[in-house]
């Protein structure tokens, strides 16, 4: 009783949290953490694993919401905020919300019966394979990435170096987000500007402003109208299979390699899958979204593995120490089933208000509103210092939603410093840099 | 194949080497990243370079506010019988028609070499996927043709559409006295997709980064080249000694999503297997015919059975009927 009752109390929670813009469950769990670390606290695993399971359940399932509603994604859900604006802009962000959650819902079902069971026998081997070859992934992931940036100048004219130089602007807007994330990325680790008591939220700020706000200013600036929406939906099951399939490979792929975030692997399954369809695209990013939040925090309770992806595994495992015994990982199963089942019932309904309430008052409104809560919640966590941060990435954010290059250049922040620090570069280029 | 099929593969073809997979152990990623890159590096010479430098004799533009099928059959006719009747090469580009933001108007050209006509139809609006953004199913779509006055002989698809981004190249090539050959994106899989240029770029890395380096760019280039001759199009592998593309084998359509999944999948499962055999975990009766097995036939002849699931039942009730008939028959006697 206690484990359902805290799951549905953290489902609830999460419900509320993904809602509103800028806010992730990382930080909200920090928060809660650190609370407990200061009053020195203890909560049973009866309570503390279903808590924080059905949050992250919750949050991956619900913060479609803002992503194709209010334009404002994560750093997971950046890829469906262009499908999402494509439907909500034809009167139908309903539909694009709920396909997105119907993606989720299968991929609960993926995680229920088929990782949740098979995962005890098969991560030991990956992860014992795997383990000493994740640099190299991590270099592969940027290569690619970067390679496949495809030139969108350059259409019209005689062949020649001026349609080069012309093609080469998407690419080349590419290639410079990248390393400005990057460099962003190696001044945040090697010397956050940060006060140390808001350390824990070192790179929050520069997430916000690399993914949160450029579609927030673009949507305020254009002052952009939303048709009237509708409320019914037209699933296709083919789109919904194919989309599961690539959205499953990408979230177990990124739920697996340390750094590669939901969107990364959605992406990656997409190019191998061959995804076209807006609505297979859409279901892909639901399940590899959930996937990827829920099977990090999941994995952690295995034991004997001590894998820590993800940065509330990362968290909980300052205050926690899984079991020797399967006991704390069929707590998080239970919780993932039933907060997955709680979240996904609660997503028609809050789309539904949140629909009817950005139509009664205006998109460009709710674009404000949701800028200054992201604004706000910068200053409370980091101070004045995170809010320039957030400024000096929304700016690089905003390079490519001008030259049209691909908005996943900016997950350079991340890739980047960790990649050099795990083939041993990361120290010399921080000094070379004058970080150290 | 799509590019993450080449880079998946050409990692795979890095992880052939057990140096390249030791190496990767102490922490240099090199020999895996040269695998993938160079794996991808020739579709990206064709498409990032190649491709602008490229030049025209012909540019069509079509207006997206005034429909004009008539207009493109007809330059595109007039390629075709410039080059038959000068004997020279005629380059013609056809561009897109973007009809809005993230819209394309598409239209297909289709070389009709039994009635020596070139046919242009109009078809959807199509989004940035490829895919349409409206059902024009029932609406009658413009269209147009043109007379040739000599044989046309295909080089590739009879019929091309072109909806999203960039638009095709058609190269009108007179071969005799007869017949044209519109060679279609005659600067793809051209010299960058040679065994010589799969040398001087091993060579050249090799010379940077060592034999080893040399060996995995080759592999992986040489991988590239093969696995695009499963297709139509085929490459110019003997460039420079052959300057025309040498027939693919047209196993597979180069965009088909099914065998580039399988592609990257087999790729993957022989990534894994080579860096298996190089940890020190060692799993009991493990072996490539079982991990194949496990991750290979059972997954995809479960998905054919699923896929065929109909002819299946029918062929399965099908039997049970003959057999039921036979008993029958043999009561009956």
């Amino acid at each position: 009783m206690i484990i359902i009752l805290s799951a549905i109390t953290g489902t609830l929670c999460s419900a509320l949290l993904a809602c509103i813009p800028g806010l992730h469950v990382y930080n909200v769990m920090a928060v809660i953490i650190i609370a407990l670390y200061s009053f020195q606290l203890t909560v049973p695993p009866e309570i503390l694993i279903p808590c924080a399971m059905s949050m992250m359940v919750g949050y991956s399932m619900l913060n479609t919401i803002p992503s194709v509603i209010f334009a404002a994604p994560d750093e997971s859900s950046v890829f469906t905020v262009l499908p999402g604006q494509k439907y909500l802009m034809t009167g139908r962000g309903f539909e694009g919300v709920i396909i997105t959650a119907a993606g989720g819902l299968t991929g609960l079902f993926i995680l229920l019966f088929i990782i949740g069971p098979t995962a005890p026998f098969v991560l030991p081997v990956m992860q014992s394979v795997i383990r000493p070859h994740v640099h190299w992934i991590l270099w592969c992931i940027i290569c690619f990435m970067l390679m496949s940036e495809w030139p969108k100048t350059g259409r019209l004219g005689q062949g020649g170096w001026r349609k080069f130089l012309n093609s080469c602007k998407t690419t080349s807007a590419g290639l410079l987000t990248f390393l400005l994330s990057g460099l962003l990325g190696f001044i945040l680790i090697y010397k956050s500007p940060i006060p140390v008591n808001s350390s824990f939220q070192n790179l929050m700020p520069a997430f916000i402003g690399l993914f949160t706000m450029p579609w927030l200013i673009l949507n305020i600036i254009s002052n952009v109208r939303i048709p009237p929406q509708q409320f019914s939906t037209n699933m296709d099951r083919t789109a919904i299979a194919k989309g599961t399939a690539a959205g499953a490979l990408g979230g177990m792929f990124s739920a697996f390699i340390p750094v590669v975030t939901a969107g990364v692997g959605g992406f990656l399954a997409g190019h191998a899958t061959a995804i076209r369809d807006d609505r297979a695209f859409l279901t892909s990013q639901g399940t590899s979204k959930l996937i990827y939040y829920t099977g990090t925090l999941l994995f952690f309770f295995l034991p004997n593995l001590t894998m820590t992806r993800g940065g509330a595994a990362w968290m909980i495992s300052g205050i926690y120490t899984t079991s020797s015994s399967y006991y704390d990982y069929y707590i998080a199963l239970a919780s993932v089933a039933i907060s997955g089942c709680t979240a996904f019932l609660l997503v028609g309904p809050i789309t539904r208000y949140i629909i009817t309430f950005t139509t009664k008052y205006g998109f460009h409104n709710i674009s404000i509103i949701s800028l200054s809560i992201a604004a706000i919640f910068v200053i409370t966590i980091t101070g004045w210092i995170g809010l320039l941060i957030t400024l000096t990435a929304t700016a690089i954010g905003l390079i490519p939603v001008l030259y049209g290059s691909r908005r996943m250049n900016c997950l350079g922040i991340i890739l980047l410093p960790i990649a050099c620090n795990m083939s041993g570069l990361g120290q010399p280029i921080a000094k070379i840099l004058g970080l150290l | 194949m799509k590019g993450i099929s080449h880079f998946t593969v050409g990692i795979a073809a890095a992880s052939c080497f057990p140096e390249a997979v030791n190496t990767a152990m102490t922490g240099n990623p090199l020999y895996f990243i040269l695998g993938g890159v160079f794996g991808l590096l020739p579709d990206t010479i064709d498409f990032k370079f190649s491709r602008f430098f490229y030049k025209h004799d012909i540019e069509v533009i079509p207006d997206p506010n005034k429909p004009d099928p008539g207009m493109i059959a007809n330059i595109v006719a007039h390629a075709v019988n410039t080059a038959h009747a000068t004997g020279k090469h005629i380059r013609i580009k056809l561009n897109t028609i973007p009809v809005g933001p993230d819209l394309w108007q598409q239209y297909k050209v289709t070389f009709d070499t039994a009635a020596h006509e070139v046919i242009v139809s109009y078809g959807p609006v199509m989004d940035m996927n490829g895919i349409p953004a409206h059902d024009t199913r029932n609406k009658k779509m413009p269209e147009a043709c043109a007379t040739l006055h000599c044989d046309v002989k295909l080089d590739y698809q009879a019929t091309t559409k072109i909806d999203i981004l960039d638009g095709p190249v058609f190269e009108m090539i007179p071969a005799d006295k007869h017949f044209v050959i519109p060679r279609f994106i005659p600067w793809h899989r051209q010299w960058s997709h040679s065994l010589i240029m799969g040398l001087l770029t091993a060579l050249t890395g090799g010379a940077i980064w060592g034999p080893l380096a040399a060996l995995v760019i080759f592999s992986a280039y040489t991988a590239h080249i093969a696995l695009d001759q499963t297709g139509f199009m085929g490459s110019n592998i003997c460039w420079p000694f052959r300057i025309n593309r040498v027939e693919g084998l047209k196993v597979v359509h180069s965009n088909n999503a099914s065998a580039n999944f399988t592609t990257v999948w087999l790729a993957c499962i022989i990534t894994f297997w080579n860096l298996y055999r190089a940890s020190t975990f060692v799993l009991p009766d493990l072996n490539f015919i079982k991990l194949l097995s496990y991750t290979v036939f059972m997954p995809f002849g479960l998905y054919a059975i699923f896929r065929n699931r109909i002819y299946l039942q029918r062929f399965v009730s099908a039997k049970i009927r003959l057999i039921k008939n036979k008993i029958h028959v043999k009561n009956t006697r």
